[in-house]
């Protein structure tokens, strides 16, 4: 090669290198048009080409990365949360004043790691690894002399999206339901198969119907009778999206639904409130929604109003006989409800964004599954009222620091079903979140 | 010590001889036809000289750069930055040297009305978008498509160059060579598929002109044509002995004839 080629060559791809950040694919297109102009020949431009994969491969880690031609999008995500959590209970008494109340304060964290990939053809997979087994949270409390935490499956799940109307979903996935924490924790995952089919109506207006059939305990179908069964909870919305107002920034969602379990029975739960026994008794009518409107007090900033609510048609069943507890004193509670307000400034994406809520609700005995309901709210006991307040600050775009805090009180006074048997309770919880 | 004499230069001679033979790996595309005949040619001119070809798609080729098990690399692709990255792994300098042109050609029945598409007509045609041959002016009947199989560079070169990096349809049938792509293509009135140009001219089929361009020489060249690729041997470095003189054979005036008469595009 001669000297002055050499310098040629040297000079173009040092450009191409600052010019492609490395990058080699990007410089492609670069690389063609030298060639089309005549600065380059072919065999030089590969030579060029050659020197900055070799320095792609060396230098960077996509370089290093061997993915399936298959995958589209590998998205790699997470986050931390440092929580100090506060807690006080008041255990419920048969008869008289309560006299005990027991606090606590723990340090606490969750570590989640989130792989989703992007297949050909409408496929998607992935998975999510966090800190805790229980369904209802992934917190390990700061313990046993600096031991190590272990890392759970949280997700595993394949999805297939045939066309824009259809999505399908099979295994552990993100809960595909319209819910509030009034049902449904944030933190559980349900495990089986969901199906959402999205009617497109005019302008963004849409029409789902959601459903879910998520099998909870898989028994040994040896055994005659219910107790042979594997158990299931199937559960179906219809989810109504209309955007109004200004620019159609405003909406309004409206989520009435239906929930119920074959007869079988949970063996395993470890929820904070688990209730390991029968499924029946348990038919669901629910109703969940939400007004948005957009630009209340300037731009970015959003007024919501939410509310959530369930009713078990068989409540007398579950409270008497699966539950046990007695008719004569106790009402069966069949109704839970919520409703809320929230404000916020900004998407909670950005330094400096935050959002407040605030929501009243009210759980009867028999209203909610305690195997899905939430698990910080009044610690997941039914038969409870009270408050919830969250806070969000974006201290940046990345990481944030939220506020929450629970005051709940028994709904039915010396009830001391294990279920149901806290008088009185708080809670305050202090987060740290950093996301990736 | 006489007979200890004798046996240490049958020794030396029989690796003088092993010193000769030149073992190439890589591409069917080019280790079909125009690398044998090349050697052929060589050997002619050098007698001392035996070849081991072994045409069983690019990545083999770059594989045997990178494992040491060739001396030349034959490549219809680009080596990828993973294969780059475990070649430095190994203190292996991938070489590209550019040897010939060619031209992907895509190929149906002679019986097919159809003589034209267009590359969004190709690439949903391959992707399994279209799926009959009515949906682009031919006669009714489900599209049979033939593909390369996934160690061959004509294989991921097309996906890049035709199909904006898209997988083929599940149904497509994977071949191991042109020559069975061609055969098969030539048997099936619905069938499709591509080779290098030097295919191009078996009985029983015919090349479908892209976009109103047909792959020749003249369109490869002024790049015209979309489906245009340049071919490699891939060396570790700056080939020396034999392998350098058969890429100086190759790039050849003579050598580059040969590239033309099996219906390569000479680099010049």
């Amino acid at each position: 090669m001669s000297k002055h080629l050499f310098k040629r060559l040297a000079l173009i791809g040092s450009a191409l290198l600052l010019a492609a950040g490395l990058r080699a694919q990007d410089s492609g297109p670069l690389i063609d048009l030298l060639v089309k102009k005549g600065m380059l020949t072919d065999q030089e431009a590969e030579q060029v080409r050659a020197e900055l994969v070799k320095d792609f491969a060396a230098n960077s880690a996509a370089g290093k990365l061997n993915l399936s031609s298959a995958i589209s999008e590998f998205k790699i995500s997470g986050d931390l949360r440092m929580r100090h959590q506060i807690e006080t209970q008041a255990p419920a008494v048969a008869s008289g004043p309560v006299l005990v109340t027991n606090e606590r304060v723990r340090e606490r964290f969750r570590f989640r790691l989130n792989g989703d990939v992007a297949l050909q053809k409408g496929w998607t997979a992935g998975f999510a690894l966090e800190t805790g087994q229980a369904a209802d949270s992934g917190n390990q409390t700061f313990a046993a002399a600096n031991d190590d935490y272990s890392i759970y499956l949280a997700r595993a799940y394949i999805g297939w999206q045939p066309n824009r109307n259809w999505a399908l979903v099979f295994g552990k996935q993100k809960n595909p339901l319209y819910t509030t924490d009034l049902r449904w924790d944030a933190d559980i995952n349900p495990q089986g198969v969901s199906e959402i089919y999205k009617y497109f109506l005019s302008g963004k207006d849409t029409f789902e119907i959601r459903a879910l059939q998520d099998i909870m305990e898989d028994r040994t179908e040896k055994t005659a009778g219910p107790g042979g069964r594997d158990a299931w909870l199937f559960e179906q919305q219809a989810v109504y999206t209309h955007w109004f107002g200004p620019s159609n920034l405003n909406s309004i969602v409206l989520a009435p639904g239906y929930a119920a379990y074959n007869q079988s029975g949970i063996d395993a739960a470890t929820n904070e409130n688990a209730f390991n026994g029968s499924t029946r008794a348990q038919n669901y009518l629910t109703f969940g929604g939400e007004v948005n409107w957009a630009n209340v007090a300037g731009a970015g900033s959003a007024f919501k109003l939410y509310w959530d609510s369930s009713y078990n048609l068989l409540a007398g069943t579950r409270a008497y006989k699966v539950y046990g507890v007695d008719s004569t004193k106790w009402s069966k509670g069949a109704e839970a409800w919520l409703a809320g307000i929230g404000y916020s400034q900004g998407t909670g994406k950005v330094q400096g964004d935050y959002s407040l809520k605030l929501d009243y609700r009210r759980i009867g005995l028999a209203a909610v599954d305690p195997n899905t309901s939430d698990s910080d709210f009044a610690f997941g006991k039914l038969c409870q009222q009270g408050w919830k307040f969250s806070s969000s600050y974006n201290l940046t775009d990345f990481c944030n620091l939220n506020l929450t805090y629970f005051y709940t009180t028994a709904m039915q006074k010396n009830l001391t079903y294990t279920l149901a048997n806290i008088d009185h309770s708080q809670l305050l919880q202090i987060d740290l979140v950093a996301k990736f | 010590m006489k007979k200890t004499l004798l046996i240490l230069t049958a020794l030396l001679t029989a690796g003088a001889a092993q010193a000769q033979k030149l073992v190439i790996k890589g591409s069917d595309t080019l280790g079909a036809k125009l690398v044998p005949m090349l050697a052929e040619e060589y050997k002619a001119k050098n007698p001392g000289v035996s070849f081991e070809i072994a045409a069983e798609g690019s990545t083999t080729g770059i594989a045997a750069i990178i494992d040491g098990t060739a001396q030349i690399g034959m490549s219809s692709r680009r080596a990828k930055a993973t294969e780059m990255s475990a070649a430095q792994a190994k203190g292996v300098n991938m070489k590209p040297t550019i040897v010939a042109y060619d031209g992907i050609a895509v190929v149906v029945s002679a019986s097919n009305p159809v003589s034209t598409l267009t590359k969004r007509q190709v690439e949903q045609i391959f992707a399994g978008d279209i799926t009959d041959w009515s949906a682009v002016g031919g006669n009714p009947g489900k599209i049979s498509i033939y593909t390369r199989n996934t160690s061959s560079g004509t294989y991921s070169d097309f996906k890049d160059l035709a199909m904006n990096k898209r997988d083929y349809t599940s149904s497509s049938q994977k071949m191991a060579g042109n020559e069975q792509i061609v055969a098969e293509v030539a048997k099936n009135p619905n069938g499709i598929g591509y080779c290098g140009l030097a295919y191009i001219n078996e009985p029983g089929m015919k090349v479908v002109s892209i976009e109103g361009t047909l792959p020749a020489k003249e369109t490869v060249l002024a790049k015209k044509y979309p489906y245009a690729r340049p071919t490699f041997y891939y060396t570790n470095g700056e080939p020396t002995g034999e392998a350098a003189k058969f890429l100086e054979f190759t790039l050849s005036d003579e050598g580059q004839a040969i590239a033309g008469k099996i219906g390569f595009v000479p680099v010049r």
